[in-house]
C-alpha cells in the first residue's frame, strides 16, 4: 500500500514538473515559418507568454499555450491576431516609444497578418 | 452663507442646463438577427447574455431612470457606443462562422479576467455581476458552443 502511494506521488510530481515545463516554452511550442518566428519573437512573445508580467497581454494571447486551446478558440485567437495586426493596433504605440526596435516593419506586418489568415484557413479544413 | 447660496443655485442650473443635452437612447429593439433568437441557447447562459451584456452589446438598452439623467446619461451613451462597436449582439444572425467563434472566444477572455460586465457597470446595476460559477458556467458554454458552431459547418 505505501509503495503504491510513493509511486502514485512521483507520478503526479511528474506530471506537474512535465506540465510545468510545457508552459515555459517559446511559441515554437506553436509551429510556424522561421520568418514569421522571428517576427513574433521580436515584437510579440515579450508580453504574450505564459510568464509575462503583463497579465492582461498574457490572459488575452499566450503564444506558449495557443495550441492547447479548442479548435474553435485557435481560430478566434489567429482571427484577432490578424485583425489586430491589420488594424496597426500591435505593439501598442506606448510600448512602442520606449522600444522602437520592436516596431514590426512593413514586409513583417504583411507576413503576420497573411501567417494568421493563413492558420484560420488551416484550422476550418481540419 | 449668501455665497453658499449663490453656488448652490449656479450648480442646480447647471444641473438643469445639461439635461436638455441628451444623448440618442439605444432603443433600436434587439432585432431579428440578435443571438436569442437565431440561436437555442442554454437558458441560463441566454439570462446571463440578457442581464449582463446586451445594455452595451445589443440594439437595446434597458434604461433605469438614473442612466437617463446627465451627466450619467453622457457616460453610459459613450460606454454602449464603445461596447456596441466591439460587439453587437443584435447583429449576430449576419456573421460568419469565423466570426461567431471569434467572438464567443472574446466573450470567455472578458468574462475570465473580470474585464467584463464592466466593473463600472456592475458597481451600479448589481444584478449584472455575474458570480464564480455563471463566470465558469460562460467559459465551458463559449468553448462547447464554438465546437458545435464548427461542426455545423462541416
Amino acid at each position: 500500500m505505501k509503495r503504491l502511494l510513493v509511486l502514485f506521488s512521483i507520478l503526479a510530481l511528474g506530471i506537474v514538473f512535465v506540465s510545468f515545463t510545457l508552459s515555459q516554452t517559446s511559441p515554437a511550442s506553436v509551429q510556424m515559418p522561421d520568418n514569421v518566428k522571428a517576427a513574433i519573437d521580436k515584437s510579440c512573445f515579450g508580453c504574450h507568454n505564459s510568464a509575462s508580467q503583463n497579465v492582461k497581454a498574457k490572459e488575452k494571447l499566450d503564444f506558449s499555450t495557443l495550441s492547447s486551446l479548442s479548435k474553435a478558440a485557435q481560430i478566434g485567437k489567429y482571427r484577432e491576431i490578424g485583425e489586430t495586426i491589420k488594424n496597426g493596433e500591435m505593439p501598442p504605440k506606448k510600448f512602442l516609444d520606449n522600444n522602437p526596435d520592436k516596431k514590426l516593419t512593413e514586409e513583417e506586418t504583411k507576413l503576420l497578418i497573411k501567417w494568421a489568415e493563413g492558420e484560420v484557413k488551416n484550422l476550418m479544413k481540419k | 452663507m449668501k455665497k453658499i447660496k449663490i453656488a448652490g443655485l449656479v450648480l442646480a442650473g447647471i444641473f438643469i442646463v445639461i439635461q436638455f443635452f441628451r444623448p440618442e437612447l439605444n432603443n433600436g429593439g434587439l432585432g431579428e438577427n440578435n443571438i436569442l433568437t437565431k440561436e437555442q441557447l442554454p437558458e441560463a447562459i441566454g439570462a446571463m447574455l440578457k442581464h449582463s451584456c446586451f445594455d452595451c452589446h445589443s440594439n437595446q438598452t434597458n434604461y433605469p431612470w438614473y442612466d437617463r439623467i446627465a451627466p450619467a446619461s453622457w457616460m453610459v451613451a459613450q460606454h454602449i457606443k464603445e461596447g456596441k462597436k466591439q460587439l453587437n449582439l443584435s447583429d449576430w444572425g449576419s456573421k460568419d462562422v469565423i466570426d461567431k467563434v471569434t467572438i464567443l472566444g472574446g466573450i470567455r477572455d472578458e468574462v475570465k479576467s473580470g474585464s467584463m460586465p464592466l466593473p463600472a457597470y456592475t458597481l451600479i446595476h448589481r444584478d449584472a455581476k455575474l458570480s464564480k460559477d455563471q463566470v465558469n458556467e460562460m467559459i465551458l458554454w463559449t468553448d462547447k458552443f464554438g465546437e458545435e458552431l464548427l461542426a455545423k459547418e462541416e
